[in-house]
């Protein structure tokens, strides 16, 4: 047909030619979205249709989204919605997380406690002291092992004199 | 179920639980099919497809929400953005995951291909064609994309893409005649 024949001389004209080099200039995602929606100005839309023009990524990219856009889309996977809830806490937990855990330390019950063990460790200091501490029972165990030397001694002696006495 | 447009954007920026699962059950059918179609052409796992999805709403939460408060509702509607926003992020999880490690045979024989150097091509001259009609062109011939499909992405009638077509034609015929010997 006619029609066909024009469009393939077409073709082979535009493959013969070549475009210019284009300084390669970054698209956001903002102002791709805007263009995608047909939003911008003549020339803004003019310095992105040259961007998704000399980019074929960006090619791709725009009729991948201007057909995803354009249909009903189907549910997603239930686990993929379940793990991108879990990604933002509570107020509350994230309230602990931003006080840190010297200031989580003193919250609910770890006052309480602390101020117990405080307590324990001085009674015990306290009653150790009043027994005269480590000072006063290392006397009585020095003492202790004297006298047991003069007992052993003493007998050693009643044990001699037997023996070199009379006797038996 | 709320609609994305509806999901409140100051609230969602402040951090609030309940607004983020609002936000999370609205675009989540979005994701998933951005995500899959991005994904579709580096053949990887379901697991992968999970794991690209929670990157982009990683993307959207971190640093206090700084991606999600660059979003201006006055330039795009929030599924456009969304859309764009989750592309790039699956392309850059889809890199990332083949890095270094894609056997030869999966690689498409287009992208392992060298431009024959010796052809010469006439240069199209700066400014004979717009942007548009340069854009159309490359769609049209280089992609073999439908008349319909460029009209659907441009949101212009296919009769303008036609006109455009042929108007751009109609300059390079005369242009490159002028030329000829």
């Amino acid at each position: 047909m006619t029609t066909d024949r024009n469009l393939k001389t077409d073709k082979e004209l535009w493959q013969s030619l070549a475009t210019g080099p284009v300084a390669s200039t970054s698209v956001s995602d903002l102002d791709f979205a805007a263009w995608l929606e047909g939003n911008l100005s003549e020339t803004e839309a003019a310095r992105i249709d040259a961007a998704v023009s000399s980019n074929p990524e960006l090619r791709l990219a725009a009729m991948d989204l201007a057909e995803i856009l354009g249909m009903p889309l189907p549910a997603a996977p239930a686990r993929m919605t379940v793990r991108a809830q879990a990604l933002v806490g509570f107020e509350a937990e994230r309230a602990v997380a931003r006080r840190g855990w010297l200031a989580g330390l003193f919250d609910g019950f770890a006052l309480p406690r602390a101020v117990m063990a405080a307590a324990t460790v001085v009674v015990a200091i306290t009653g150790f002291m009043m027994g005269g501490g480590l000072g006063e029972s290392f006397a009585q165990e020095k003492n202790a092992a004297r006298t047991a030397t003069v007992t052993t001694s003493q007998n050693a002696n009643e044990m001699n004199s037997f023996f070199t006495g009379d006797g038996i | 179920m709320t609609e994305l447009k509806e999901i409140d954007l100051r609230a969602l920026a402040t951090g609030s639980k309940r607004t983020w699962d609002a936000f999370v059950v609205a675009s989540t059918p979005l994701i998933n099919a951005v995500v899959r179609r991005s994904l579709s052409t580096y053949r990887l796992s379901e697991e992968d497809v999970m794991d690209a999805a929670q990157d982009v709403y990683v993307r959207l939460c971190a640093n206090d929400y700084r991606l999600l408060k660059t979003y201006d509702p006055a330039r795009a509607g929030l599924s456009t953005w969304l859309a764009v926003v989750a592309r790039s992020s699956a392309v850059d999880h889809a890199r990332r995951r083949r890095h270094g490690t894609t056997p030869i045979d999966d690689v498409p024989e287009t992208a392992l291909a060298i431009e024959d150097k010796h052809v010469e091509k006439l240069k199209i001259p700066d400014g004979l064609l717009t942007e548009r009609q340069t854009l159309i062109l490359k769609y049209l011939y280089d992609e073999e994309r439908d008349v319909t499909e460029i009209a659907q992405l441009l949101k212009i009638d296919a009769q303008t893409v036609r006109s455009t077509h042929h108007k751009a034609l109609l300059r390079l015929r005369e242009h490159f005649k002028e030329e000829a010997p």
